[in-house]
């Protein structure tokens, strides 16, 4: 089941890289017509943008947990609170690329093993390659409703961490493949910066933790060219 | 542009439905594991075991089966239990007489280990007299043979499909041990017990073994505890939510926090020794080094089984695994080295200078002939491991060479060891 995972989750990624270079292929093809021939078509490329995107707000551990027999008065908290960066390259085509990490806590719980309190805390770190498209491209401003919702995947690597408190304290970590797909709205807010909110699912599939969160984001167009 | 239409649905199909497929086995029956044998006397067990032909169920368990009693000791009780062990698919039955009838009628299931495939098993022992079957009461003239009929079912169904087996020879007596990989077997056979656990240690002789390996580790404070992956994980664990390196925690936390897959403790070696001596009728145990650290607490544990053993009147051997040069620089260190039996898995000169009574090569590395006869003319057992694929199984024990296998497929093993003419 692994090797799939991971045949699959790297095709995933070079197909959608190989869309984008091929956007790109089709630019350049439409840049060596002639002006003479088609002077209305536009041959200058971009802009380009460097996208800076922070963002926080609530996760809910969505999967299976199981709380260990042997803790008397158990509570269990699916609730956290998340923060993601991401770094995205905005082309002059629909489909923008770039990477993305944070930390997202899945699910804690505490209780008791004879009288001694005991709690478990785990999360995990992602580091996805995460793809992103805007509804709408060709037609529309940046007013319209559809050039502000995007949607967007990602897969990599998720660095699952658990703290354990009983008997000392011992933090263990375990990585996994897995995957992340997300829906956002951006409101243009200043030249710079927008303000967006996105709902999103995180997936680390091996280690069978998967979250939804609802975050509001900060987005800065870093650079443009 | 257009062609990568047809494959992004294909992609999430192969990424997102073809994973999601369960692989289980749910035992179909519960063993009542009444103590004491009932109508199946010692004599009666003893005519039972054997090679017997298949007639009826033959495309299902293959033309020849190899049935063998084993038993659990629960104190001065005892219980035993027939396997049935086939040359198709790793295929084995686990049975126990039912004392509900006058007849010597035997329930269980039948399990294929190869795949998923598991089922009811209810068969009845008779004599087979002047060609007319009638009930077999412990005593078979000359002349008459043994036949095992009943029903195979699959799953949880009421068994409906023949079986029917025909006595035709003993069983190869040869001297040769079936160890069983992980203290019986794999987790990811879908076994009823998980790997390395006290409950696969009382499983083993049922599955064909005649011994053990275990996988030894420490944990933080020192603890030795069987367990064979580096880290926590959910091939191994119950999801608990903890991750990382097994010696990063102390007993009394995964005590408290970590169960195996089907439930059980990690168990420490001590509880894993106290069930192979008391519990079973193992006649060996293999200790595999998974720690780099001192071995004194381990030999200090294996002296006092092996001492166990003795007093219970057991035929037990514990040895200590050096597989790596780090166990052999652990054993090295020992201040004291009597009494303290090993198996080197590294060459020939090695296991010669350190004085192993067991040379232990990889089977990847063939049979090597000319090695493992001086290693036997020295006196010493030769095992070999770990050997799963039925044709190099049955090759191996033909040759004649090899004193014992050690697999993840004991009945495997058990069914060509047994057959062998």
């Amino acid at each position: 089941m692994n090797v799939r995972l991971h045949i699959t989750n790297w095709l995933l990624v070079l197909l959608l890289l190989s869309l984008s270079v091929s956007a790109q292929q089709i630019r350049r093809t439409r840049r060596i017509v002639p002006d003479s021939i088609d002077t209305k078509r536009s041959t200058r490329r971009g802009p380009y943008t460097i996208v800076a995107t922070a963002g926080s707000g609530l996760s809910y551990y969505s999967t299976h947990v199981l709380i260990p027999d042997a803790l008397e008065q158990s509570h269990l908290s699916r609730f956290g609170v998340p923060a993601s960066f991401r770094l995205m390259w905005h082309p002059d085509h629909r489909l923008r690329v770039g990477l993305e990490s944070g930390w997202v806590p899945m699910y804690s719980y505490r209780g008791q093993i004879t009288g001694e309190p005991a709690r478990v805390n785990i999360s995990v770190i992602p580091v996805l390659v995460v793809f992103s498209m805007p509804l709408a491209w060709l037609s529309g401003t940046e007013r319209s409703i559809a050039r502000r919702l995007a949607l967007t995947v990602g897969s990599g690597y998720y660095l699952n961490q658990s703290r354990l408190r009983y008997d000392g304290s011992v933090v263990g970590s375990k990585n996994s493949l897995g995957w992340m797909a997300a829906s956002s709205y951006t409101q243009p807010i200043g030249r710079r910066f927008r303000v967006a909110g996105e709902l999103k699912w995180y997936d680390a599939v091996s280690a069978e933790n998967a979250a939804f969160t609802a975050e509001v984001q900060l987005v800065w167009r870093a650079f443009s060219w | 542009m257009k062609r990568y239409a047809y494959l992004v649905p294909v992609l999430f199909v192969i990424a997102f439905g073809g994973c999601r497929k369960e692989y289980e086995a749910p035992l179909p029956y519960t063993f009542t594991n009444s103590p004491g044998s009932g109508r199946f006397s010692p004599a009666v067990r003893q005519a039972i075991e054997g090679i017997y032909v298949v007639s009826d169920g033959s495309t299902q368990f293959g033309n020849e089966v190899a049935l063998k009693w084993s038993y659990l000791l629960e104190g001065t009780d005892s219980t035993h239990y027939l396997s049935v062990f086939t040359g198709l698919d790793a295929a084995y039955f686990n049975l126990e007489g039912s004392s509900q009838t006058d007849s010597l009628v035997m329930n269980g299931y039948w399990r294929k280990l190869v795949n998923a495939d598991i089922g009811l098993a209810h068969l009845v022992v008779q004599a087979k007299h002047n060609g007319r079957l009638q009930a077999f009461t412990g005593n078979l003239p000359v002349g008459d043979t043994l036949v095992i009929k009943g029903l195979y079912g699959s799953g949880k169904a009421a068994p409906t499909r023949p079986l029917t087996l025909q006595y035709i020879r003993p069983l190869n007596r040869k001297p040769f041990n079936i160890m069983a990989h992980r203290s019986g077997g794999r987790t990811s056979d879908l076994l009823p017990a998980s790997e390395n656990s006290v409950a696969i240690v009382k499983l083993a002789s049922r599955l064909g073994a005649t011994g053990v390996e275990m996988d030894v580790r420490y944990t933080k404070d020192g603890v030795p505890v069987l367990y064979h992956d580096n880290t926590l994980n959910l091939r191994l664990i119950q999801k608990s939510g903890l991750t990382g390196s097994l010696e990063s925690y102390t007993y009394k936390q995964l005590s408290a926090f970590v169960r195996l897959i089907n439930g059980e403790k990690i168990p420490t070696l001590e509880e894993a020794l106290e069930a192979v001596v008391y519990n079973t009728g193992l006649k060996f145990v293999w200790l595999d080094t998974k720690y780099i650290g001192p071995m004194d607490p381990i030999q200090a544990i294996q002296q006092k089984y092996l001492q166990k053993a003795k007093q219970a009147g057991r035929d037990l051997n514990i040895v200590i695994g050096l597989p790596t040069t780090d166990a052999l620089d652990s054993y090295k260190a020992l201040k004291n080295k009597e009494n303290t039996p090993i198996l080197c898995e590294l060459d020939t000169a090695i296991t010669r200078s350190v004085g192993a009574g067991i040379w232990a090569p990889r089977w990847t590395l063939g049979p090597q002939t000319d090695e493992v006869l001086a290693m036997k003319a020295q006196g010493r057992t030769v095992y070999v491991w770990t050997l799963d694929e039925p044709t190099f199984i049955e090759e191996f024990i033909n040759q004649n060479q090899f004193d014992g296998i050690l697999s993840n497929y004991s009945p495997v093993v058990a069914f060509y060891h047994y057959t062998e003419q």
